[in-house]
């Protein structure tokens, strides 16, 4: 086991109602397995981690990705290009 | 010789375009081109509505990292390019005020820094974790891209 730090941004952040937490997690797991237990711990964006972007490290990463110990996670919604509006 | 230097700035005061402009701003320069996001208080344009004011917020020690992405790849395509500015100010920002700056010099003005200019915005735009949430008289929403970045 080791502990990364996930944080959230803009709509993932007022949806989760907090900026960080702290999580003990499997040696081993990939960012698709993060989000599986990310979308355990926090129903309320199940749909908005559909197409959430995350961030290993500070560079983005896709499911597949391993999480080395200790990283640093972002999730947040795509950057804000205007294209679609989500109402809050 | 000492190489031409890049700022990238996330911050919650003013803009000052004149001390933008004076860093970049060499003995061998000619021409700056600076583009600037501002908050817009009437959108007709797609959806029409009316902006009371914008809440910015950034992954900072990200978006920097980012910022200096778009600068490298500025670089890599406009050779002539001398000095770049990227700022992005967070925080809540009221109509009329500049919001993001995009800054290029060159020697001279046909060297490409327009173009550079106009690719920085672009790009800031695609890859840096910046959101803003637009608050009017409708309520409240966050904008949001639909650019998924790449990891290649």
């Amino acid at each position: 086991m080791s502990t990364c730090t996930v944080l959230f941004f803009a709509t993932l952040k007022d949806r989760t109602g907090t900026r960080q937490v702290t999580l003990e997690i499997p040696d081993g797991l990939t960012v698709g397995g993060l989000k599986t237990i990310i979308r355990d711990k926090f129903p309320a964006i199940t749909t908005a981690l559909a197409h959430a972007l995350i961030a290993v490290n500070r560079e983005y990463a896709i499911d597949d990705d391993p999480i080395p110990a200790e990283a640093e996670i972002a999730l947040f919604p795509p950057v804000s290009g205007g294209s679609w509006r989500l109402y809050i | 010789m000492i190489p031409y230097p890049t700022y990238t700035f996330i911050t919650e005061d003013p803009i000052d375009m004149n001390a933008i402009t004076a860093q970049i701003t060499s003995p061998t320069t000619g021409a700056v081109v600076v583009f600037t996001g501002v908050v817009r208080a009437v959108t007709s344009r797609g959806d029409p509505r009316e902006t009371s004011y914008l809440e910015y917020e950034a992954y900072a020690p990200m978006a920097d990292a980012k910022m200096r992405q778009v600068a490298d790849e500025i670089r890599a395509r406009w050779s002539e390019v001398e000095g770049i500015v990227i700022l992005q100010r967070v925080g809540r920002l009221d109509p009329g005020t500049p919001t993001t700056v995009i800054a290029c010099s060159a020697a001279h003005r046909d060297s490409g820094v327009f173009e550079a200019a106009r690719y920085g915005i672009e790009r800031l735009k695609e890859i840096v974790p910046v959101w803003k949430k637009e608050v009017g008289p409708q309520g409240q929403v966050w904008v949001e891209g639909n650019h998924l970045p790449t990891t290649e």
